[in-house]
């Protein structure tokens, strides 16, 4: 059996991992468009900041592909999937014929649409190649402007502020970290984002960077302000890699619909990670949330599933931790749930700066937000992915013992 | 693997094993040298109020496989060659994704003397290594007093408790019927009365 994926990162090489184990035999071959070796995205914004080295970033042993048997083309970008020919075509004009498939393509970040992208000092982060873009430009103590209030965007503001640039941090919304937290976490967040001095500007939707001679000089803002920066960072989000997809008919507007074995449609050929249109395991409506550790878990399930087992993936939990400089949200679930019948227990220690918010519905935990004390999170995860009877209050004394 | 194995229903909760705990996980690894350090030593397993019993040691399982070592981005969380579960302080970022994974919510932050330049690291058991390489128990194994905490294979305990509720199962079936006491002769009459 020959399996090709498409993608070396988290569903991909998770999903290699796992044919290995169920066919020692199979032909793996893993495509990647990056011609590193495989590395940790979420580690790029702490790459930024310095906390951690160039060599501790790469994923796996440097002799990794040989030790499991897998064959690797990295540089090497698709241009075609056929599925009628059952082959995958590269942009240096080679095919590769499989058996079975995994698209694992991943996602790239969006850009708002706005006049002035193409200035050079417009940054985005999410590949190696685009941390040595903006870290070669950054000289110490530039004004940098960061769209986005997310997860990425709050990390990267944190680490640019740490290398002693002047951040600014502007978001479309009202609060920083939107549709993951509520006002209360968001305010004990920007509190500390004051504390660091990076600035925040929010309800603001940028409509143009202005610029000087072909570099970026300042953001501008639909209220009329501008924020002067030599560099404009976006994190406003991802959107998934399936252009070359296009005429294969496997790909939608929100990314490749699977169903829950993670099949295409087409019985040789899966996906998983962030190029997926997910559900969410709570309420059973299509989501997009491009996490890593859904990613992980998508690949294990469709190499398993492409090696013969009949595996289902039950839907992806929304969980984000968010770490900075010691202070940590951990939050998923369901954070702003519309329907009536939830119900929202929370707790807040001023003192000690921790708070807690759950969110129950039908005697079963649906939402959940941590701030300080993020210890217990894997125990409310738990109980929200399986569905368990949770109406107390969740100790782990009062689970087991 | 040997693993220390929990008996909650003898855990009476003077916590004896955290101290014994952050004082092995210290730099000087003595009682009196520990407090005085400069990070403070912190102990890797909890005791927590249960349900049924006085007290709860929870502690890392040792899990195979590993939910945090898979959610891991920085690639600090490794299987050790004795099949522990180990984090590695210097590549530890601090970012609490474990600490989403973890079903059973065994994971602190805190500073540790391995990595004295970062503000902390995640901490959890790794079942005293330095301890095991020269044949003694894990420290809390040590300094537990009743039996809550013992050091042993998995397997074996397992199949010991599954043993042991076997006979218990077995012992209340052979056991005669018990007889209702009969009641008080006021009590008879009333119900004759009644019926």
């Amino acid at each position: 059996m020959r399996y090709l994926i498409i993608g070396a990162s988290a569903a991909g090489l998770a999903a290699a991992e796992t044919i290995r184990q169920w066919d020692p035999r199979g032909a793996v071959t893993v495509v990647s468009d990056e011609p590193h070796p495989p590395y940790s995205r979420p580690l790029l914004t702490y790459l930024l900041s310095g906390e951690v080295s160039l060599e501790k970033i790469w994923l796996k042993a440097a002799d990794y592909f040989q030790e499991w048997g897998f064959e690797a083309l990295l540089g090497e970008q698709v241009v075609q999937v056929a599925p009628e020919e059952r082959e995958v075509r590269l942009r240096s004009g080679r095919a590769c014929p499989y058996d079975r498939l995994l698209i694992a393509s991943g996602a790239r970040p969006r850009l708002p649409g706005i006049p002035g992208e193409d200035l050079e000092g417009v940054f985005t982060l999410r590949t190696l190649a685009d941390w040595r873009r903006l870290d070669a430009a950054l000289p110490e103590g530039a004004e940098v402007v960061v769209a986005g209030a997310g997860p990425v965007g709050l990390k990267a503001a944190e680490a640019l502020a740490r290398r002693g640039c002047r951040v600014a941090l502007a978001e479309l919304e009202s609060q920083v970290l939107p549709r993951l937290v509520d006002t209360q976490a968001a305010a004990m967040l920007g509190n500390a984002l004051l504390e660091w001095g990076i600035e925040v500007y929010c309800d603001t939707k940028p409509i143009g960077l202005a610029g000087y001679k072909g570099r970026v000089r300042a953001l501008a803002l639909a209220d009329g302000r501008e924020l002067p920066a030599q560099a404009v960072l976006f994190a406003i989000g991802v959107t998934p890699n399936t252009e070359f997809l296009a005429d294969s008919g496997l790909a939608a507007a929100g990314g490749v619909p699977v169903d829950a074995r993670l099949n295409t449609g087409l019985p040789e050929i899966y996906a998983a990670g962030d190029c997926v249109q997910g559900v969410n395991l709570l309420t059973g409506q299509p989501a997009y949330v491009p996490i890593w550790p859904a990613a992980v878990e998508q690949g294990k399930i469709a190499g398993a599933n492409m090696a013969g087992a009949n595996r289902r993936y039950p839907g992806l939990l929304p969980q984000n931790s968010i770490s900075l400089r010691g202070f940590k949200i951990i939050t998923g679930g369901l954070v702003q749930p519309e329907a009536e019948d939830v119900e929202i227990v929370s707790e807040l220690d001023r003192r000690r700066g921790h708070y807690r918010r759950l969110a129950y519905r039908e005697g079963r935990l649906v939402g959940l937000t941590l701030v300080g004390a993020v210890a217990d999170a894997g125990i409310y995860f738990h109980l929200m992915s399986q569905q368990l009877p949770a109406a107390e209050p969740v100790t782990p004394g009062r689970l087991w013992g | 693997m040997k693993t220390v194995i929990v008996r909650p229903e003898r855990c009476v909760g003077c916590l004896q094993c955290r101290l014994a705990c952050a004082v092995e996980h210290s730099r000087t690894k003595n009682l009196a040298g520990a407090i005085s350090e400069q990070v403070t030593p912190r102990p890797r397993l909890r005791i927590y109020p249960g349900r049924q019993h006085l007290a709860f040691p929870n502690k890392c399982r040792h899990c195979e496989p590993a939910p945090c070592q898979q959610v891991c981005i920085a690639g600090a969380i490794s299987r050790t060659p004795r099949s522990t579960v180990d984090i590695d302080p210097a590549k530890c970022i601090n970012c609490a994704m474990c600490a989403m994974a973890c079903p059973f919510g065994v994971l602190t932050y805190a500073p540790l003397y391995l990595a004295p330049d970062k503000r902390a690291v995640a901490l959890k058991c790794d079942q005293c290594p330095e301890r095991e390489a020269v044949g003694r128990k894990p420290a809390c194994v040590e300094a537990c007093k009743v039996g809550a905490l013992t050091y042993g294979e998995w397997q074996e305990a397992q199949e010991h408790k599954g043993w042991a509720l076997a006979q218990a199962v077995f012992a209340s079936l052979q056991a005669p019927p018990e007889t209702e006491p009969a009641p008080p002769p006021g009590i008879r009459l009333w119900r004759r009365i009644n019926s």
